[in-house]
């Protein structure tokens, strides 16, 4: 029999745990299970396995061990950030962006709390930030590249911006922290990731998308930075995240963090070739498609596009009948959810929105699965119904 | 070339209405699917599945390529079915909402609505049979039990309006339902191992109790009284106890109760462990709200059905046509007439109507 056609582009979504990720994890679920906290040698050989991922993962992003905190997961590491710091300043102000990930959104909503508008091609407004921030701002929450547009910010330049109004206050005599923070879960694969470069104060990271655990993740808190922690208990992660350290995934994380890094160039280049490849055949298929977001500062994997008057739902559905796994933009408001925000921050209507595909490669994708996924596209938009 | 007829489809994303959908579209049928909303709010202990339905129907469109839409009836459901629900149990009855849903929304609303919208014919994926029989002037529709006697759902459809049957399918009237779980594997349907839904969504999954304790909140407690006018117990609340029913009293002394009667007014609940008490069993019923199919039938002499799949069991009607109410009286003592629940009326494999007991 002919093995079905499986042909995965959602790796914004989730990626497989790399062959190698898992191998050297898999001792510390059965042989090495002991709790890094307990004092007989086993266990502290456990510890030591502990601060040398840590120490890994330190020096790929160029920080102190002590400024990571391991989470389970992009969506803790995001609340622990915005809730740890604002807590800390009650009743002072937090900007996000207009395009940030559910996890930001849903926190900032228990705070005082702007969005920072977007253009068209999704980068940041930054006369409406510099507008946005006064004098009680204490926190700003930028996401480094788009999960669902693949739009990547230019957060470095952002830091610079801030330090001048930094300094201006301090001049002013207010100061109040303005911390800036980045949820950058989609970039370890295909960006530079050193936080001194970067310029952040705060930086989330998952190991879900990187072909790690999931449920793995990381807040960088920069030194000096005070947060409150989410969980309290025997005060692991020097307090800000009690619970006993989930070994494996930390392991596992540190190893998929440290191969997205080393070669992240390489992947970049080679991705985006594919990705450009497939935007071509895209459009001479559909002449009318649109590309959701800016096709220069974009993350190497990420194709967002509107199909305009389809259902994306519809769309989705047929194409994994024919055995390719992707993305709607946003469901349907008649099915699911409402109008994905990001992409009616962008400028989208509710109707483009609902007919948005997003296809993410990764390291699976070649030329051939494009053409089919070009050529199976060409097939259901002949059916008349849809 | 005579134009393919067009039928609508309720696909509920369940085995029976995809089934329903594919055998259509085998016999010729140009087939659209239509999956309506009627509830989509989560309860107490339960998530409300109709995102996994919806998604469901939807791929079963999909997979048999086919159109699809969606009709949003929620507020019609709510006011036509879940309202008039709770208003019969503050009542003191027990009403059926799934025979109010056939009657309001599947063969009303949904009907009107897929007609509208240039469709000839609707279908959906009860157990039954419909046939049209020609006078001089209009079709009018039969409505006919199944071939599977024990999926039979004419029960729930007797409220039906003939030109509505007229222009309705049941393709699954002819099949079983394991012959209908082997169509879906035959298809290669996503719905071929899904399990079944209960009805109404909502009361299926939660319980109707949880259900009317969440709509109309705590009950005034109240006395449990027995055939010998002795105070047995306590209840939480009148409306949660049916006529009829076995009821797991919680008054202790091990025999099961039924209830015989209830006092609205004074809040009390009637009850026995006499399973041969005469207040449990008639052979008079009292029926109103009739509605019948195609008039009233030629002969008096009809078998009724009193709840969903019960045997029949045959009387002789006699109706009062001036108040739409009719009296049965049958052959043999039966249990459990409920007030709100409604009694079928039945000719060989047809159904003549139905009412309400009162």
């Amino acid at each position: 029999m002919k093995k079905p056609v499986n042909i995965y582009m959602d790796y914004a979504a989730a990626t497989p745990v790399d062959a190698g990720v898992l191998s050297k994890m898999l001792p510390y679920f059965s042989d090495n299970f002991y709790n890094p906290s307990a004092s007989y040698l086993s266990a502290k050989s456990v510890a030591e396995d502990v601060r040398s991922a840590r120490e890994k993962i330190a020096k790929t992003l160029a920080i102190k061990p002590t400024e990571i905190v391991f989470t389970a997961g992009g969506t803790e590491a995001n609340n622990l950030s915005i809730k740890g710091v604002m807590s800390r300043y009650p009743g002072k102000k937090l900007l996000i962006s207009s395009i940030e990930h559910d996890s930001v959104f849903a926190v900032a909503a228990n705070y005082d709390h702007q969005t920072i508008a977007v253009k068209g091609d999704g980068r940041i407004n930054t006369d409406d930030l510099l507008q946005k921030i006064d004098d009680n701002t204490v926190l700003i929450s930028i996401i480094l590249a788009s999960n669902e547009i693949g739009v990547i910010q230019p957060i470095a330049k952002i830091a610079k911006l801030l330090q001048a109004v930094k300094s201006d206050r301090l001049k002013r005599g207010n100061s109040l922290p303005l911390y800036l923070h980045t949820d950058a879960s989609q970039a370890p694969l295909y960006l530079d990731l050193n936080c001194n470069r970067l310029g952040i104060d705060l930086l989330t990271l998952n190991g879900g998308k990187i072909y790690g655990p999931k449920q793995s993740g990381l807040l960088v808190v920069r030194t000096g930075i005070e947060i409150t922690p989410l969980i309290d208990g025997g005060g692991q992660e020097r307090g800000l995240r009690s619970g006993t350290e989930n070994v494996p995934a930390i392991i596992g994380l540190s190893e998929a963090l440290y191969k997205a890094q080393r070669k992240h160039k390489q992947t970049s280049k080679d991705i985006s070739e594919l990705r450009d490849y497939f935007i071509r055949e895209l459009t001479k298929l559909i002449p009318d498609i649109e590309i959701n977001g800016s096709l220069k500062h974009r993350l190497a994997n990420n194709i967002s596009i509107v199909l305009p008057g389809k259902d994306n739902e519809r769309l989705m559905m047929e194409l994994d009948e024919l055995g390719v796994k992707c993305a709607v933009g946003s469901a349907c408001s008649a099915s699911s959810d409402e109008p994905s925000k990001v992409l009616k921050a962008i400028g989208l209507s509710d109707s483009q929105a609902q007919s948005s595909l997003r296809f993410s490669l990764g390291n699976t994708s070649d030329k051939q699965q494009i053409d089919y996924v070009v050529s199976g596209l060409k097939t259901i938009l002949a059916k008349s119904y849809i | 070339m005579q134009k393919r007829q067009k039928v609508f489809v309720g696909l509920s994303g369940g085995v029976d209405s995809s089934v329903t959908a594919a055998l259509l579209l085998e016999q010729g049928y140009d087939v659209t699917g239509v999956y309506m909303k009627n509830w989509s709010k989560d309860l107490p202990g339960m998530d409300c599945p109709w995102k996994q339905d919806y998604q469901d129907a939807k791929r079963v469109a999909v997979q048999l390529g086919i159109p699809f839409k969606m009709y949003d009836f929620e507020k019609q459901y709510r006011s036509k079915v879940v309202d008039y629900m709770l208003e019969e149990y503050r009542a003191g009855r027990t009403p059926n909402p799934d025979i109010m849903c056939n009657q309001e929304i599947k063969f009303k609303l949904f009907f009107e609505t897929a007609i509208a919208d240039g469709a000839d014919l609707v279908a959906t994926g009860h157990y039954a049979k419909t046939r049209n029989i020609h006078n001089s002037s209009n079709r009018n529709g039969q409505l006919l039990k199944a071939k599977d006697d024990n999926k039979d759902q004419t029960y729930f459809l007797y409220r039906i309006r003939e030109e509505v049957l007229s222009r309705t399918l049941f393709p699954l009237g002819e099949y079983t339902k394991p012959q209908v779980r082997k169509l879906a594997e035959k298809f290669k349907l996503v719905t071929a191992s899904k399990k079944e839904s209960m009805g109404i969504c909502f009361v299926g999954k939660v319980g109707i109790k949880d259900f009317l304790l969440h709509e109309l909140g705590p009950q005034q407690t109240g006395e449990v009284i027995d055939e010998n006018g002795k105070v047995v117990g306590q209840h939480d609340g009148a409306i949660f106890y049916t006529i009829g029913q076995r009821h797991g009293l919680d008054v202790g002394g091990g025999l099961p109760y039924y209830v015989t009667g209830k006092d609205m007014q004074k809040n009390q609940v009637f009850v026995t462990t006499d399973l041969n008490d005469s207040s449990l069993w008639k052979a008079d019923i009292r029926v109103q709200d009739v509605h019948l199919i195609n008039g009233q039938p030629k002969s008096s002499d009809i078998e009724v059905r009193t709840r969903h799949r019960a045997p029949l069991v045959k009387g002789r009607i006699s109706f009062q046509k001036e108040d739409n109410k009719a009296s049965v009286k049958l052959d043999k003592d039966i249990r459990a007439l409920t007030p709100g629940q409604s009694v079928v009326f039945y000719h060989g494999s047809t159904v003549v109507g139905g009412g309400i007991i009162y």
